[in-house]
């Protein structure tokens, strides 16, 4: 999430859930509960690091609201970190577990720090020192952290055996993204790249195209891009064009392919973080071009899996007549204004919290199956989990064909309205 | 055609919507699936059910996975190379259960079990036996499972475990044998799958069907009046596997239903009839097996359906003072599963059913065919039953003819005189034969001798060397009592194959379903030589010198080899010496 001067992410998100209040007429006593989170806790946490100084870091956890089910959401490292954001991400996972009708509410968590300048003592000693903070108010049944920005499956099992030293038991449940083995879930990896795709199967069928006959261009190439493409392609679809970051040349480049690109032969020369090597690219025939060329590819559908603000005023207007599709697999990949732009141009938006809840489901089943201590098989998670988003598409779809809504719109009113409806059955509200 | 196109594709909820056939995945479906799609679109719209009052005819419901699912399956988990290589039946079978099906077919897989709770047949449906018009039946597998676990991820797990049975079976021993038999490339074998509805009831831990069928509308082995083409139908109680792996079972001409069948006495016929019956197993789960085909089956006697309430149409009683039969299970007294109620009182008109179907099916399919069916109560139908058509696939028939006069069956020369005889036409130069030496004979030793069988079989077949195999009592018998109990993947290699009768083993001839079709699909002459009218040169045959020999087993390498004629309408075969045809001319063939 950009922190950049004059951008607050939790005065957007409060404004968009205004919209969407003021039009299913939400009642004043769940408006005020709802555009705020239920607790914050703000901490210190003292680390001793490996010169033998004592360094404080500043911790977060907000728990925006728990009326469906024990608060979900990441814990992030990130040295621009502030409560606003943390804010704003909490109630956004509050909105995608009520879309995904998981039975979750929203949280968040961080600490303002770099891991780059912490040796990996010091970001266990991080690790330990959250816990510590908030060990009464997280676990199975009330809040449950999973990784997010710059943390890790290592992070995670720190902290999960630390709140296990605390509390004297063994609490699988109180944590996920862990590794498989560890707790974690079969098929988590692609959870989240699937989960995108069953989506986009689901948009192609409203709009009777075949995946077979269509073409895609995608940003990004990390674990998200990966998976979603590679399910689309075992659905028959053929992706021309892909962007990535290059460490290296500290720019991004799009690889281009008119006859589509050979996902294994691109994933052989990728490193771990996505990037993807230039040379032997070219070498095998890739067409290197800017790395925003991705969005005026000449294709049908728009993956847009890597960073928030892409699709903006200006960039929108560089996208294709034959896009008819855009699924957001990164987190606010389109601003208001080209989201106008779109729905303007009837492209077909399949919104960010609707097609990237493959993740959150899927963590969702991982918790399930560390609170149980029995744990499934990839099918059993893969084959539920294409259920699930497959269900949350057709009640977002259902809602923007009867409201004559965007799908974006309606995807606030399906999830807004189910947690609205939790807090007054509960009698909060 | 290309059957796949024409089924529709599968949507979620469609199972709860009533949709009888769908498909999951593109690519072919197979000889099998396409059969039920040709009895479902074609044959049903044309059968009149004015004339069967009582009987509702149908197809069960089913999805078909598409041979696009097996071909990613293959690809996702890296499977072809191990599943050709050879490797042990047990090692394949691990390699499938670890592996994943392809996730973009998961959660339609995941909707359909959603919405089923009742048993599946999970059956394989070859695309090879399409493209060659080969009959496969027996070679692949069929699992069976209860899907009565109360949650879907029990159900989804099995049936998930399932497909990968079916899948793996594709390379079982049963199959390679089968294709080093026939000479086709197995790397080119592609597998649909057919989830099917199973049709029956459910009675304390068993579900099964009152009646399983297998009728063929041409009949190899006549008897009496009959003509091969009145066709012949078998019929059991419970599953139909007690007939396709040629369990005892009763056989009728549909010409002549009451006609009495070929037993010597009423004690005859109550050894010679079924006894037990196969059921799904709807109980606590068994002890996990998930290689073994009969995994969650069980078998049960007479007594245990008549407690079900199921012989009502099927038996008569064995009245011990008066010595004799009487149709119904009215009284005390053994049951005989005759299905007398059905087919001689006519309680309900499955036999008239069954000469209405034989053109009908013939025409669809353009030539002789064999049906699978089952017939059930069912009290929301008017008539309270429904005969459901499981399976329709066409029979290869032998289209030249090799006439066989009776007076050449004891000409000289002849090693095996036949009097009944499957299959048509000569097939020379038959060097290797194997038998069973008659003073060492022993009953109780034929799964050893199934053993000994497979051993020459197997050297045979990788020498390339097709042989004749001449033994006692039914070839393939799952009744180890009745014949030698071999899998066609034992005796594969064999080109001709005899059986004759022994004293204490003196059955009717082999009548499985899955033995018949390889016989006539691999152009397999099969001879029977009875006490009455057939014979074998037994001294011929021990004068000649060895080449290999087990406790059970002989096998000659003859320097003259050896010549089988079968005349297909005639119902006569021969197995006779080369050299003296030869030296005979044709004057003694034809009798002259």
């Amino acid at each position: 999430m950009s922190t950049s001067k004059g951008y607050n992410p939790f005065t957007i998100a409060q404004a968009e859930f205004d919209r969407v209040a003021g039009r299913i007429e939400l009642d004043e006593g769940a408006r005020q509960l709802l555009r705020n989170p239920l607790r914050e806790y703000h901490f210190q946490i003292p680390v001793r690091m490996d010169d033998g100084s004592v360094k404080v870091f500043r911790g977060y956890r907000v728990q925006h609201n728990d009326a469906r089910g024990p608060c979900k959401g990441g814990i992030r490292f990130h040295p621009q970190e502030t409560a606003d954001t943390v804010r704003a991400l909490s109630m956004w996972m509050t909105w995608k577990c009520a879309v995904a009708d998981v039975p979750l509410g929203g949280g968040k968590g961080g600490i303002i720090c770099d891991p780059h300048d912490l040796s990996p003592r010091e970001q266990e000693g991080l690790c330990r020192g959250w816990v510590r903070q908030v060990s009464r108010n997280v676990g199975p049944v009330q809040d449950v952290p999973a990784p997010d920005v710059m943390t890790s499956p290592q992070h995670m099992l720190w902290m999960m055996d630390e709140y296990e030293v605390l509390h004297g038991g063994h609490f699988p449940g109180m944590i996920t993204g862990k590794p498989v083995g560890m707790g974690g879930s079969r098929g988590r990896t692609q959870a989240t790249g699937y989960g995108v795709v069953y989506t986009l199967r689901e948009a192609l069928r409203e709009l009777d195209l075949d995946p077979a006959d269509t073409t895609a261009s995608v940003q990004g190439f990390g674990n998200v891009s990966q998976y979603a493409i590679e399910l689309y392609h075992r659905l028959g679809g053929k992706t021309l064009c892909v962007s990535c970051w290059d460490q290296r040349d500290q720019a991004s480049y799009a690889y281009f392919k008119a006859e589509g690109i050979d996902l294994q032969e691109l994933r052989d020369i990728t490193d771990s973080f996505g990037g993807i090597d230039k040379v032997r690219a070219a070498e095998l025939g890739y067409e290197i071009l800017d790395g925003d060329a991705w969005l005026d590819r000449e294709v049908d559908i728009l993956l847009p899996c890597a960073l928030e603000n892409q699709l903006t005023a200006e960039s929108v207007q560089r996208i294709s007549q034959q896009v008819k599709v855009v699924a957001e697999g990164a987190n606010g990949p389109t601003t208001p204004e080209a989201d106008a732009v779109l729905q303007e141009r009837d492209i077909f938006v399949i919104p960010d919290f609707l097609a990237n809840a493959g993740g959150v489901t899927c963590s969702y089943f991982e918790q399930v199956q560390s609170n149980q201590n029995f744990f499934w098989e990839e099918g059993d998670v893969l084959s539920r989990l294409d259920l699930k988003m497959t269900a949350a598409f057709h009640d977002v779809h259902d809602v923007a064909q009867r409201r004559r809504v965007p799908m974006r719109d309606a995807a606030y009113m399906v999830a807004i309205g189910k947690v609205a409806a939790a807090c007054r059955d509960r009698g909060w509200v | 055609m290309n059957e796949a196109t024409n089924i529709p594709r599968f949507t979620r909820g469609a199972w709860a919507a009533g949709e009888i056939v769908t498909r999951i995945g593109g690519g072919g479906v197979g000889g099998k699936a396409a059969g039920l799609w040709r009895l479902k679109s074609e044959l049903l719209g044309e059968l009149d059910p004015a004339g069967f009052t009582g009987l509702q005819v149908t197809v069960p419901r089913m999805v078909v996975l598409g041979t696009d699912v097996f071909d990613a399956f293959m690809e996702l988990n890296g499977l072809r190379e191990l599943a050709l290589s050879g490797a042990s039946e047990a090692r394949v079978g691990q390699a499938f259960l670890r592996a994943t099906l392809p996730p973009e077919h998961l959660g339609d897989l995941r909707d359909f079990i959603a919405q089923v709770d009742s048993p599946l047949a999970v059956r394989s449906s070859s695309l090879l036996e399409d493209d060659l018009a080969h009959p496969f039946a027996g070679v692949y597998a069929t699992k069976m499972i209860p899907n009565n676990q109360p949650d879907t991820d029990s159900r989804f797990r099995a049936l998930d475990g399932a497909i990968r049975f079916v899948f793996a079976a594709t390379y079982f021993k049963a199959a390679r044998d089968y294709f080093a038999g026939t000479g086709h490339d197995h790397g080119r074998e592609k597998m649909a799958v057919i989830l099917q509805e199973v049709v029956g009831d459910r009675h304390a831990d068993r579900f099964y069907p009152r009646v399983s069928g297998v009728a063929r509308s041409f009949n190899y082995y006549p008897s009496g009046a009959a003509s091969p083409t009145d066709g012949v139908v078998s019929l059991a109680l419970g599953l139909g596997r007690q007939i396709v792996d040629g369990g005892l079972c009763w056989t009728y001409s549909p010409a002549y239903p009451a006609a009495p069948p070929p037993f010597r006495d009423v004690g005859d016929r109550l050894r010679s009839t079924q006894t037990s019956f196969w059921s799904i197993h709807m109980g606590p789960p068994p002890p996990p097996d998930p290689l073994r085909e009969t995994e969650y089956l069980m078998e049960a006697d007479l007594a245990t359906a008549e407690q079900d309430g199921q012989l009502d149409h099927l038996v008569s009683t064995y009245d011990v003072g008066a010595d004799r039969l009487r149709m119904g299970c009215a009284g005390r007294g053994p049951r005989v599963l005759d299905f007398a109620p059905v087919l001689v009182g006519e309680t309900l008109p499955l036999n008239s059913l069954m000469r209405s179907l034989f053109p009908l099916a013939e025409r669809t399919a353009g030539c002789p065919v064999e049906l699978e069916f089952a017939l059930d109560e069912d009290p929301r139908l008017p008539g309270g039953h429904r005969l459901c058509l499981l399976q329709m696939r066409p029979m290869a028939i032998p289209d030249d003819s090799t006439r066989v006069a009776p007076v050449e069956l004891s000409g000289a020369g002849v090693v095996v005189a036949a009097d009944r005889a499957l299959g048509n036409g000569a097939r020379e130069g038959l060097a290797d034969l194997v038998y069973l030496k008659p003073d060492a004979f022993d009953a109780a030793a034929t799964p050893a001798i199934a053993m000994e069988v497979e051993r020459f079989n197997r050297e045979l077949l990788q020498a390339g060397r097709p042989y004749v195999l001449l033994g006692f009592g039914r070839w393939g018998s799952s009744d180890p009592w009745l014949g030698v109990p071999v899998d066609w993947g034992q005796i594969s290699g064999a080109r001709v194959i005899v059986e004759t009768s022994i004293p204490g083993m003196n059955p009717d001839p082999s009548q499985g379903a899955h033995f018949f079709h390889n016989l006539i699909g691999l152009g397999v002459h099969y001879l029977t030589a009875s006490t009455v009218g057939g014979k074998v040169d037994w001294d011929w045959l021990a004068a000649q010198a060895a080449a290999g020999e087990t406790a059970h087993v002989r096998h000659l390498r003859l320097d003259e080899p050896l010549t089988a004629r079968v005349d297909g309408l005639a119902g006569l075969g021969v197995l006779e010496r080369s050299g003296v045809l030869e030296r005979n001319g044709d004057s003694e063939r034809n009798g002259s």
